[in-house]
């Protein structure tokens, strides 16, 4: 009797301490998000922002840092938004077309040298990416092709090009030969099959290739900074970047503010799709 | 014998040459944007670009070694300051990743109620972009302004120069990165865990093996490939992962925070108005660079990693 009450005892004991765990961990995690929340609505200048304005008051509430965000800006949200989009989605039908045939290529052919291209692929993306950034701005302001979209967009596209092809080998490996092998027989070429089968098959890793190759550039600003000077070709992190290293911490609303605009897309992707995406980024490691 | 491999060879050729097509375009993408800015990149570290207040752009000469051996002898201690600050940077993120991620994961992986909910939660930083997270931890670590000396003061510890001192630099760094990837490593782990099948727990608990026997003797060495895996990819992004540094401390105090590619970059585009130093820039890339490739040799080498993933 006395050991069934302490072992029910230790079991609460434990299911407390689990709790505590988790909350302690969602308000490391979720803290600063929250701060960033309050602060973009909130009408205090950064003077007053203490601990004890940590509970937002109603009296304090404005949408007046969202409104100067994206009206009331040079240059204009728009013109950022514009500009992102341009690199950031040309980048991705780039990258995704280069993936896709990639990883056809190493998934469903055994040609002769494929052992030594993987390898060759490989040690070339372990070159740190930040600093290939020097050859770049050297080979581009040879050429003439500093301060164009153009410019931004060749390095963009290689970006995320050998993660993802090989993220899309590995999912095609799971597809079976004999489904391809099937609309061999009636009749297709390889390539019909590729466009016509494997393709739709594999929309869910294609998408997560074509959603790595956006992010990369929608959130670069190392690059961009080097190649880009004219105010209208500048992209929303160049944006972010700028109106936090120019107003600084006075501005903190405006900053608090830009950060979750630009955030919100991306957030909300990678919330609908987080099982594809930690399937994809752990290559399939995660299957054991 | 010979015969019969071209035969194959042949065979295999006429069979798979369409590979080759699909493969151009990659192949071209490559060669141009990495192999030759790589080579490119070697090269301009043997020579004096930009060293020594000379720059005009591509005006320069070969010197060989010279660099290299500079960097080693009289500029030593920088060297070895990066090179240490680089592994300290990588190994000590990656152990924090790993051990709160396998922590959270096991307390995470029990019969608990809102379980879902407290996984959406804590996913949430990893959803974010990390330059912008980056540029709003670089304000909650300020001095006058900044969010945590504010919630010290609450109870009523001086605040502090995080970004000014080496220690607390580094503490600011770790936690901020911390908080960038440890979602990614918890929601990893469990989803691993969860592949663990049951009956192995139910034997071992028939034999009487407790919470941590079951752990280390089930759990961890089921986890091995996963925690190899994602600590190496761990490892191989942090040591080149250039905004959390750059963006909090720009490598400062001193040097005391730098990693080779925040100096490469600051060497190269850093001070307005100064010379950019392309060279140094340069060789410090190549030398990450090394380190990165022997590293990842090593690791492939005695794991059996490359037999899971890359047939």
């Amino acid at each position: 009797m006395i050991q069934r009450k302490r072992r029910r005892a230790a079991r609460i004991a434990k299911r407390i301490a689990t709790h505590a765990i988790l909350i302690a961990a969602c308000v490391f995690a979720l803290f600063p998000i929250y701060f960033i929340v309050i602060t973009s609505f909130s009408t205090l200048p950064v003077e007053s922002i203490t601990a004890s304005t940590l509970v937002p008051s109603v009296s304090q509430f404005t949408t007046k840092s969202y409104h100067t965000i994206l009206y009331d800006q040079s240059p204009s949200f728009l013109s950022l938004l514009e500009n992102s989009l341009i690199f950031s989605g040309s980048a991705a039908a780039i990258g995704l077309a280069l993936a896709a045939f990639t990883g056809f290529a190493l998934s469903k052919f055994n040609f002769p040298g494929r052992r030594t291209f993987v390898y060759f692929i490989l040690l070339i993306s372990l070159f740190p990416s930040f600093v290939m950034i020097i050859p770049f701005y050297l080979m581009f302001a040879k050429i003439g092709l500093i301060n164009t979209y153009l410019g931004l967009i060749i390095p963009y596209s290689a970006g995320a090009v050998v993660f993802s092809g090989i993220l899309v080998k590995n999912y095609m490996d799971s597809i079976p030969d004999d489904i391809e092998e099937a609309a061999l027989v009636d009749g297709m070429s390889r390539t019909q099959a590729f466009f016509r089968v494997l393709v739709p098959l594999c929309y869910p890793v294609l998408g997560l290739a074509a959603f790595l190759a956006f992010i990369g550039p929608y959130t670069d600003y190392a690059l961009a900074h080097v190649f880009i000077d004219s105010p209208g070709l500048f992209t929303l992190a160049l944006g972010l970047y700028n109106l936090n290293s120019q107003s600084g911490i006075q501005n903190y609303g405006l900053i608090t503010a830009f950060a979750i605009v630009m955030s919100l897309p991306i957030v909300a992707f990678y919330m609908l799709f987080q099982r594809y995406i930690i399937g994809g980024l752990t290559m399939g490691a995660v299957r054991g | 014998m010979a015969d019969l491999r071209d035969q194959t060879l042949g065979f295999r050729l006429r069979r798979e040459w369409p590979a080759y097509i699909y493969l151009l375009p990659v192949t071209i993408v490559l060669l141009v944007l990495n192999a030759y800015p790589i080579a490119y990149t070697i090269y301009i570290s043997m020579t004096d670009f930009g060293i020594g207040g000379r720059f005009s752009l591509f005006n320069y000469h070969y010197v060989g070694l010279a660099n290299y051996s500079y960097a080693f002898t009289s500029n030593a201690s920088l060297s070895w300051e990066l090179i240490g600050n680089s592994f300290f940077w990588a190994t000590g993120s990656v152990a924090l990743f790993l051990g709160v991620g396998l922590g959270l994961a096991t307390v995470l992986n029990q019969e608990i109620r809102g379980k879902t909910i407290y996984r959406t939660l804590i996913l949430l930083p990893w959803a974010m972009p990390a330059f912008i997270t980056i540029l709003v931890w670089s304000n909650m670590w300020g001095y006058q302004y900044g969010i945590i000396n504010g919630l010290l003061a609450t109870v009523h510890i001086a605040p502090v120069y995080w970004t000014e001192r080496a220690d607390t630099a580094w503490v600011a760094l770790f936690v901020t990165n911390l908080w960038l990837s440890f979602p990614f490593y918890t929601v990893v782990f469990v989803a691993t865990m969860q592949a663990i099948p049951k009956d192995l727990y139910e034997a071992a608990s028939i034999d009487g093996a407790g919470s941590f026997s079951k752990f280390f003797r089930i759990t961890l060495p089921y986890l091995k490939p996963t925690i190899i895996f994602v600590g190496l990819m761990g490892f191989l992004f942090t040591f080149n992962n250039f905004y959390p540094i750059y963006i909090i401390t720009t490598g400062g105090p001193g040097n005391a925070t730098q990693i080779f590619i925040t100096k490469a970059y600051d060497q190269a585009f850093g001070a307005v108005g100064a010379t950019p130093a392309f060279a140094t820039a340069a060789m410090y890339s190549v030398i990450d660079f090394l380190i990165i490739v022997a590293f990842t040799v090593i690791v492939l080498w005695r794991t059996d990693l490359t037999k899971n993933w890359l047939k």
